[in-house]
């Protein structure tokens, strides 16, 4: 089992830590998840994401082989951005979904889930440097506020944007994404300093968070999580991501599998489900429409903002329709719902 | 970890406050730390009789969900309606304000047979 170069933070904070992707890391801290869920949606938490993995992708070749890898077009941004996108099987089912962060014009970072690091290099070779830093999610309305108390200049790393940048005189990598449907930055920091950074994050007032509020945050933001709403059978069109897939490019892996499926047009899509009651919904229900089974959930759980449950679901696409009332079949019990329209949680305008 | 010393437990991780024939339930400490943030519980039904080990009720957290086995034979005659607003209750004062149910148990003598505070203490490794 891995572990982060915060290891020893967390332990001493007193997470409860679980295995996560190879990785042993925080679920939850003293307070509890909704407790650290709440603290996000209204002031600032860190997320120690360091067990997503990093590939560096650098030369003068760099640029054209992701674009004949990954989905989405790097045509659409320019150096110092940031971009989502897909890496497909040869069947079209999402192998990971990841960030690319161009930071400048021959050096990516290339982003994976922790569990996916290892195909994406078998995909896109490149240097895996996971190893020499630790990742910093620093997100919330007040995020930006309180890293301003330490670094002015990570502060101020606009939304998507990717900067090189000086904290406490170590050069360290800033973004302007997240995972949580707030604002916030992502700070790439050598382990030399990580611990720094984030004893200066909990000073100025930030909340340590884990791995259970990431994943109900992400859920009400209405954020795709691999292994759950993306992986084998799957392809982006199926999730409702048919933006991360440029057409308009030339090939990319998985391209003649896509087409295909998309002019046979989508027998299944994901949707949101939202129930009215406490109960949370759960992964692997059957959903039902008029006492036929439509679907299965993916994910579902409570909504600590919203107070009641909510799910992703892949349904028949003659049910996708907001407003269709389905049941859940939660162990034995029907919980009411409907599809709605995703984010769950809206953002906050500003 | 909070084990109170006039209570019984279960290896199920549930507390049992005996008072006459009426067993007060919960569940422990140790429980509510493992399953980290409860969000629901679905409370048994008053008037229904039990079995030792019958599943009469669920407690869903953030992360999972646990079944809650009657540790004695009877029947429901009360449970904590400030549940369903509050789930958290269990969180923060499982012993108290946190309670599930109360039975009315057929035989007093086979609360005997539950671990004291020492025993579950030692069960759970504290």
């Amino acid at each position: 089992m891995r572990t982060s170069p915060l290891d020893a933070r967390h332990r001493s904070l007193g997470a409860k830590m679980v295995p996560f992707g190879g990785w042993e890391m925080p679920l939850s801290y003293q307070h509890g998840t909704v407790s650290e869920h709440l603290k996000c949606r209204s002031d600032a938490v860190v997320f120690d994401v360091s067990h997503l993995g990093t590939v560096r992708v650098n030369g003068a070749k760099a640029k054209e082989g992701l674009q004949r890898a990954f989905t989405n077009d790097l045509e659409k941004i320019v150096p110092g951005r940031a971009q989502y996108t897909h890496l497909l099987d040869t069947d079209a089912s999402v192998l990971d979904d990841i960030i690319v962060w161009w930071i400048d014009q021959e050096t990516f970072d290339v982003m994976p889930n922790a569990s996916n690091t290892s195909r994406v290099i078998d995909a896109i070779s490149g240097h895996d440097t996971t190893e020499s830093r630790a990742v910093l999610a620093v997100q919330g309305p007040q995020a930006r506020q309180r890293v301003q108390t330490f670094s002015v200049d990570a502060a101020t790393v606009p939304r998507f944007a990717v900067r090189r940048v000086n904290i406490f005189g170590t050069e360290c990598v800033v973004a302007g994404t997240g995972y949580t449907g707030e604002d916030g930055i992502e700070i790439a920091a050598p382990i030399s300093i990580a611990e720094k950074i984030f004893d200066s994050l909990l000073i100025a007032g930030v909340t340590p968070a884990g791995l259970g509020a990431r994943d109900t945050l992400r859920l009400e933001a209405g954020l795709p999580l691999h292994g759950h709403e993306l992986g084998p059978g799957i392809t982006p069109l199926h999730a409702g991501l048919g933006w991360v897939v440029a057409w308009n490019k030339g090939d990319f892996r998985g391209r003649t599998a896509l087409a295909a499926i998309r002019d046979a047009g989508l027998t299944r899509k994901l949707v949101g489900i939202s129930t009215p009651g406490r109960r949370p919904p759960r992964e692997g229900c059957v959903v039902s429409h008029l006492g036929n089974p439509i679907g299965t959930t993916t994910s579902g759980n409570f909504s600590p903002t919203l107070n009641h449950g909510i799910a992703f679901a892949f349904v028949d696409i003659k049910h996708v329709e907001p407003g269709t009332e389905v049941t859940i079949d939660v162990r034995g019990s029907d919980l009411a719902g409907a599809v709605v329209t995703t984010p769950f949680v809206k953002k906050r305008s500003g | 970890m909070n084990i109170p010393p006039d209570l019984k437990y279960t290896k199920d991780h549930e507390w049992v406050r005996l008072s006459g024939t009426t067993a007060r339930i919960g569940i422990t400490d140790y429980a509510q730390d493992a399953l980290g943030d409860v969000v629901f519980v679905a409370v048994p039904h008053i008037g229904v009789a039990v079995s030792v080990g019958d599943s009469f009720s669920e407690v869903e957290s953030t992360k999972s969900v646990s079944e809650i086995y009657a540790p004695l034979a009877g029947k429901v005659i009360a449970v904590n309606t400030a549940l369903d607003g509050t789930p958290e209750l269990m969180n923060s004062d499982p012993y108290g304000e946190g309670w599930l149910c109360d039975l009315e148990i057929s035989d007093v003598l086979a609360a005997d047979s539950l671990l004291d505070a020492a025993q579950y203490r030692a069960l759970i490794g504290d």
